[in-house]
């Protein structure tokens, strides 16, 4: 049963494109697409999502979002507090900790795309408006992470104003531009609800998988260029990158079950809560906290978790659901 | 025709350091820049522009020499510890030098 999911997963045309990806850039191919079009992808992606989410709240109705929303929210802000202690014991520094901390805590839209796309090749149904799980947990974790980092800061003798720090890095938390894009789209979407939906899913939902895949080939290339990060990053950090997403994507999926969602939603929470940010955290960090080593933290989230996630962790979070939610596994 | 001296102060950097840099050139009285999306490698690894986060910006800007070193000087203090940069001035000539 694991074996057949993970297969499943493998063989969907978008990871296979992934993989390709990794290969073009490990054998040095120049395959690459233009930056503005991997831009473009990116908005499409994050559109799309979001829109179809915000019609699904609106037939839904707020009153079954919002507990769900705060259970992902609180996953977000406690997975940078025991990640951070986890860190500093494999000796790394309190800034690249608490750095670290905060992209784990984050999470990769990107992921979370596959992840649906997954679901619905093989017909589990979830929850659409779990891309709103999606756009509120990116920032918590960038906040608590920013915030460990300046009081290990101040305690090394460092002075500056927290309070000047902490307002940076929300609006880099809170405005960047997936949080925004996604948060608009999602109230788009419900505004226009049913009828929005269907005036746009020839473009938005029609097409979605061959976008995904296309963009997927690209993000290979860009996971399999930072894999000579892996020498500098060390056996510890492997390890915390391929561990912790399997760590918080069972938590994951049992605080789905705990909030009420589908198996199918279990196992997206479960892949948000193992994601880790390689675009909005590496940014906030780089601005607030800008003495952390940003090779360290971008080569877990992108070159070991992204990769781990995309081919094994999505299948083995679903199972993880199906567990919480009394199937056999 | 007559031409001007002025400093022509070019900097090369992350792409995350883009709004701190922008906040200086407005600081130190720099009345506009031009910039791009560049990739390139250096002593702190290379920087691949697949993503437009991992890609560095190449920014130009024309000031008088006193601003060219005071953006010399508070680049110096405030940024080339924090930021992956390369930074450097030339002299240049223009047309109608209030404009910059």
């Amino acid at each position: 049963m694991l074996l057949d999911a993970i297969a499943a997963n493998l063989l969907t045309p978008a990871v296979l494109f992934f993989v390709l990806g990794v290969i073009a850039a490990v054998v040095k191919t120049d395959l690459k697409l233009p930056e503005p079009l991997y831009v473009t992808l990116t908005v499409y992606l994050l559109v799309a999502i979001g829109f179809k989410g915000g019609v699904s709240i609106s037939e839904a109705g707020l009153a079954k979002v919002w507990l769900p929303a705060l259970v992902a929210i609180a996953l977000g802000t406690a997975i940078p507090l025991w990640s951070y202690p986890l860190l500093r014991l494999g000796r790394l520094p309190a800034v690249d900790a608490a750095s670290i901390a905060a992209h784990y805590g984050s999470v990769s839209a990107v992921t979370f795309i596959t992840a649906v796309n997954y679901l619905s090749q093989i017909k589990e149904p979830s929850e659409s408006y779990a891309a709103a799980f999606l756009a509120v947990m990116e920032s918590p974790a960038i906040i608590i992470g920013v915030l460990l980092g300046k009081l290990a800061l101040q305690r090394e003798g460092q002075r500056g104003s927290l309070a000047e720090t902490i307002r940076a890095a929300l609006h880099e938390a809170l405005l960047g531009r997936s949080v925004f894009l996604l948060l608009g789209a999602l109230l788009a979407g419900y505004l226009s609800g049913k009828r929005g939906y269907d005036a746009t899913s020839g473009f938005f939902v029609t097409p979605f998988q061959g976008v995904l895949t296309l963009f997927l080939l690209e993000m290979g290339t860009v996971a399999g260029r930072r894999l000579g990060g892996l020498r500098k990053a060390g056996a510890f950090l492997l390890a915390f990158g391929l561990v912790m997403p399997l760590l918080h994507g069972f938590l994951g999926t049992g605080a789905g079950q705990l909030a009420g969602l589908s198996t199918g939603g279990c196992a997206l929470l479960g892949t948000l809560a193992a994601s880790a940010s390689y675009i909005a955290a590496p940014a906030a960090m780089r601005l607030s906290l800008p003495e952390a080593n940003p090779t360290l933290s971008l080569t877990a989230a992108l070159a070991i978790t992204f990769p781990f996630n995309v081919t094994l962790g999505i299948p083995l979070y679903l199972q993880m659901a199906r567990w919480w939610m009394g199937h056999s596994v | 025709m007559t031409l001007h001296p002025m400093k022509l102060v070019t900097i090369v950097t992350e792409a995350h350091a883009r709004e701190p840099l922008l906040r200086l050139l407005t600081e130190v009285g720099a009345h506009g820049y031009t910039l791009q999306l560049v990739e390139g490698s250096g002593s702190q690894g290379d920087r691949t522009a697949d993503m437009p986060e991992s890609a560095n910006i190449d920014l130009k800007v024309i000031v008088s020499p006193e601003t060219a070193e005071r953006l010399m000087t508070r680049l110096h203090e405030g940024f080339f510890a924090r930021y992956a940069m390369v930074a450097y001035e030339s002299d240049v000539r223009v047309l109608r030098p209030g404009k910059f």
